[in-house]
This record gives C-alpha cells, structure tokens and sequence, in this order.
C-alpha cells in the first residue's frame, strides 16, 4: 500500500512534488537560509522570533490542547528566565550546560507548585489564580532585591553563555542557529507528546472533560502534568531570553509577557502545531515595524490585532495557510498519471 | 488605641474601595460568565475623567464623581455592544478579547492624558479632619467608606427587592430557563454591564482619593478585584463586600505591623481561602 502510493507520487508530475514540499522549502528557507543572509540585527530579530515560537507553544499546549487558559504563562518564562540570570549574577555560573536544564527544572517546579494551587478550581476561577499567582512572582522580583542588579530593576550586563568549547565566540548568526536547535528539539517534542494517547486524552479533556473523567480518566492529573510540561517549555524559552536579550526584568514575568503568547497562539490557530510559530512570526515582525514608526502606540496596534483576530479570524492563520496549501494540492497536485 | 483605630479605619475604607472596585465584575462573572479583565481599565477611564473634571477644570467634585461614573459606564456598553455580544457563548474568546481591551483602553488613556502621574486628588469639601472621641479620621476616607456604603445598599436592594434583580438572580441560575419565560436577558445584561462599568468608574474617582492615577492603574486594579472575587466568591454583593473588607483589613494590617511582608499578605490570604473554600467565602459552587 504505501510503495503503491509512493510509486504514484513519483510518477506525477513535477508541479505535485513542488506543491508537496512547498511547506517544508518555505520553512526551510525562512528558519535557515534567510536569516544567514541578513544583517545582523535582522539575526537578533530573528532569534526573538523563534525565542517566541517556543513560548507560545508552549502556551498552546496548555490552551489550544487541553482548553486550560491560563493568564500567567509569562511566570514560568520569567522563572526559567531568572534561574539562568542570577546563575550567572550571583554565583559566575555561565555554563549553558547548568543553565538551560536548571532554569527548565525550576521553572517546572515553579508550574508544579502553581498549578497545584490554581487547578483546585476550574474554569472563570483557573484564569484568575493563575493571573494573580503570576502576578505574586512579579511583585516578588519587583520587591526583592536579590533579584536585581544594584541600583535598577532587573538584572543588566549579563555575559553571553559558556558553551564549554575554548575556542568558540557567538556571533548573532551562531546564536541563532544554537536558538533555533532548541526550537526544533521543542518542536519535536511537542509533535510526539500531541500524538500520543496522553496527548488525545488532552483534546478529549479539552472537549468534554465530564465524559473524560467518567471513561476513567483522571483528568486532573492529566491537567495537572501538561501544565508542568508548558511550565517546563516556557522556562525553556525564558532561558533562551535571557541569553539573547542579556537583561531580564520584572516586566518579563508581568501581564504584558502573559498576553504576548496569548496573542501569537490566538492569531496563528491554537490547538495546531504551527500557527503558534506564524503567530510568533507575525507578532515579532509587527513589533519590529511597529518600534521603527511609532514604538508608544505599539500596546494599541497589538490590542487591536488581538481584538480583530478574535473577532473575525477566529481559526486564525495557520488554519487559512493549510487550507490554501490543500487546495493548491488538489489542483495541482492529482494530475492523472 | 488610637491607632489601633485608626488602622481599623483605614483598613474598613480601603475595604470598602476594593467593594467599589469589586462588586461590578462580581455582579457580571455571575450573571455573565465572563471575567470582564478590563474592568480595571473602566475604573482607570472614570479616575481619569474625573481628574480633568475635578483638576483640570476645577469643578464639583461630586460632579465628577458622576461625570467619571458616566464615562466608564459608557466605555462599558461600547464594549458589551460592540464586542462582548458578538462572542455569545463563547466565554474563553470573551475574555480574551477583554484582555485586548486592557491594551487598547490603557494605551488610549496614556494617548490622551499622557503618561505623568496624577496625584491624589479631592474636593473642597472633603479636605481636612473630623474628630470623633478625639481621634482625627480622614475625611476623604470617610467618604469612601459613605460611598462604598450607598453603593452596597443600592445593589443590595436591586439585587434582592426589584424586578430587575429576580431577573438577574434567575439568569444566573438558569439562562435558557429565564429566557423561556419570556424575559429579554440580553437586555438584562447590557443593564447589568452598564451598572458593573458604571460603579467601576466612580470607584475610579472616589479610589483617586488614595491612590491617584497613573497609567498601569489597569492591572493593579485588575489584580485587586480578582483577590477580592477570589476570596469574597462571585456572584453576589454580599460576596464581594466581605471580600473587599477582609482584603482591606488584612492588608492595612499588615502595613502597619510588618511592612516588609506587606506584598505577600493578600496572595497568602487569596491561597489559604483557595485552599480551604475553592469557591470563596460566600460564594456560589464553582
């Protein structure tokens, strides 16, 4: 059966493979030949944006998977964030071999600990306790000032990481290409948990959680360990932040970096594996031109994006793309052999 | 003793302004089902107005305690009519698109009133001291606690003895039941909408008495009211008010006794009563 599907693909004509691979060339080209070729704040651009990609896939798990909105997602970003900056501020420790699995752990713990609290109640209620427990951690780092580098908010000056290899320096472009292994590692990760029994228990969760939990499925530990894989992913993210953007403050762990991942997740189609990505891609781009003209009514452009999206896009892009990508398959793609 | 009182005091009034702040979004989760997250921005829309009533044009307070009412209230209804009714049943993209409104409505205020500060502000005739048994008691605060008071008769009474609140009580309880017998709940809930935005608006001026206004007021507010639904549980005003007093009380307490802690204390109580009772002090079951 499959050779017999094989043997018809490689018999069509040479406009079906192009449609057929179009995605994956597309891709290929934006993730990894187009940024080597740009200049390097270009590059810097490019690494938020797949910085990004994997925060707000980190959020769809949780949202567009298992239909657990939670408002403070930016708590665990900011957690693994912090780990890896004071690793580096308080104790010298600039290893991305300590750095990156501690801030992952912490900012799990930090998802385990939250959501035990927050998953005692559902629905309306989940959003508020995660909004406000976000908000304890940004009053925590705003406050404390172990948390911040003398004399300002936040934590400034950070090296860049130590790769273990004597000879290596970054560069924009390395950083990148370093930033976007992690993404694809994520990424991976992220497909084969969605296509496991535990990851169609979720969506099963997500559609009627009375009829999940009366097949025998007991769906607050389900609940409860996605949430700690989303704390785990974003924590992921925070880290990466934090060695790109080399300055971490409260504002990272606060309500503006909760919305961010909300509105790339909603404006790319949630509960799919790559409209969190385009609506990373979208967001980052927007907020770039939008720093060129008018950095102050930034807020507003993104509300209004947000907004409109809600309204009218509601699959979001990811769900147009694959459906012009299907059509265009049809036409062209099932010429008789 | 004195200040034992007088921390008391405060802490009753503070109370009564989380009440303020409260109680309209109390009012529409239950009736609604929507987190309305731009309530907080609606408080900061009726301080701002009522700052350029009150300062700027340096006319009545009262008036502006009003004019502030009316601006938020009307900001709320742009937003049920506009936005809100569109989304029917769908309560996740219903928040969500408040949480957008946060931005737009924050970011507007910054466009129209710039970003400086604006300091506490009050009328003439609630500047200075009232001694009663010699202690000096504010008379700002003693205004909002009147204020808080007034506010709590009135929804008490509409909640409890009008038409309008049997209509709303039975919305909560049932929808599709209420509608069946032929009340226009949609009606009711652009009313109830209204009322909600509205007493956030005052909340805005009243609340500028202690806490001024500034721009990230809209998430400071918005964290506030959450503490107190959470604790207070949703859905009625009797919830509400208990919420916002214990939260008054506790953190104007905690002020006094041990500053350094002062930040966590409502977190701690919000956690404990989520701990204890998932549905708040006197709320309806999740």
């Amino acid at each position: 059966m499959a050779t017999a599907k094989l043997k018809e693909s490689v018999k069509q004509p040479w406009q079906g493979q192009l449609i057929r691979f179009t995605p994956y060339i597309a891709g290929g080209v934006i993730l990894v030949i187009l940024p080597a070729v740009m200049p390097s704040y270009i590059q810097g651009i490019w690494t938020r944006f797949v910085i990004f990609a994997i925060f707000a896939a980190s959020y769809d798990l949780a949202y567009g998977h298992t239909g657990l909105l939670s408002l403070g997602h930016a708590a665990y970003f900011g957690a693994g964030g912090y780990t890896a900056a004071l690793l580096m501020f308080h104790y010298g420790i600039d290893s991305l071999w300590v750095g990156i699995p501690l801030g992952i752990l912490i900012a799990a713990a930090v998802a385990a600990a939250f959501g035990f609290i927050a998953l005692r109640v559902s629905g309306m209620y989940f959003l508020l306790v995660t909004f406000a427990l976000a908000q304890l951690l940004f009053s925590i780092t705003w406050n404390v000032r172990w948390f911040n580098s003398p004399g300002m908010m936040g934590i400034a000056g950070l090296p860049r990481p130590n790769l273990g290899i004597p000879w290596f320096s970054w560069s924009p472009i390395s950083l990148y290409y370093f930033v976007l292994v992690m993404f694809l590692i994520s990424f991976f990760l992220i497909h084969r948990i969605m296509n496991s029994p535990f990851g169609y228990a979720l969506r099963g969760i997500r559609e009627d959680e009375t009829r999940m939990r009366s097949v025998g499925y007991n769906t607050w530990l389900y609940k409860y360990i996605i949430f700690i894989i989303t704390g785990a992913f974003a924590g992921l993210a925070g880290v990466l932040f934090v060695y790109y953007n080399r300055f971490i403050s409260p504002t990272h762990i606060g309500i503006t970096f909760s919305f961010l991942p909300m509105c790339m997740v909603i404006i790319g189609g949630s509960g799919t594996l790559l409209g969190p990505v385009i609506g990373a891609m979208v967001i980052i781009f927007a907020e770039y031109f939008a720093s060129l003209f008018t950095p102050e009514r930034w807020p507003l452009i993104l509300g209004a994006i947000f907004v409109v999206a809600i309204m009218y896009a509601r699959g979001g892009i990811a769900i147009h793309l694959s459906r012009l990508w299907k059509r265009m398959s049809y036409r062209y793609g099932s010429t008789k052999s | 003793m004195e200040t034992a009182v007088l921390t008391f005091f405060n802490g009753i009034s503070y109370g009564m302004l989380l009440f303020l702040i409260a109680s309209g979004m109390s009012i529409v989760m239950g009736l609604m089902g929507i987190v309305n997250l731009a309530h907080g921005a609606l408080y900061m829309v009726g301080g701002y107005v009522g700052w350029t009533i009150a300062v700027q044009y340096d006319l009545n307070f009262g008036l502006a305690v009003f004019l502030g009412g009316c601006a938020g209230g009307l900001t709320g209804l742009i937003l049920e009519r506009g936005f809100l009714r569109r989304l029917y049943k769908q309560p996740n993209e219903q928040v969500l698109l408040t949480f957008g409104c946060i931005y737009i409505l924050s970011n507007l205020c910054m466009w129209i009133w710039g970003p400086r500060r604006r300091l506490q502000f009050t009328g003439e005739f609630l500047s200075g001291l009232i001694h009663i048994g010699g202690i000096p008691f504010p008379m700002t605060r003693v205004f909002i606690i009147i204020t808080g008071i007034l506010v709590a008769i009135g929804l008490w009474w509409m909640q409890d003895r009008t038409r309008l609140g049997a209509m709303v009580r039975g919305g909560m309880d049932d929808k599709e039941m209420t509608m069946g017998l032929g009340i226009n709940l949609e009606r009711v809930s652009m009313l109830v909408f209204f009322l909600a935005a509205f007493i956030a608006g005052i909340g805005g001026v009243v609340g500028a008495q202690l806490l001024g206004v500034y721009n990230w007021l809209s998430t400071d507010i918005l964290l506030l009211a959450l503490v107190v639904v959470i604790v207070g549980g949703m859905g009625s005003v009797q919830g509400a008010l208990l919420g916002g007093i214990v939260i008054g009380l506790i953190d104007t307490a905690f002020k006094t006794l041990l500053p350094q802690f002062s930040m966590f204390t409502i977190y701690l109580a919000m956690i404990i009563i989520l701990m204890i009772r998932p549905s708040g002090l006197l709320g309806r079951r999740v």
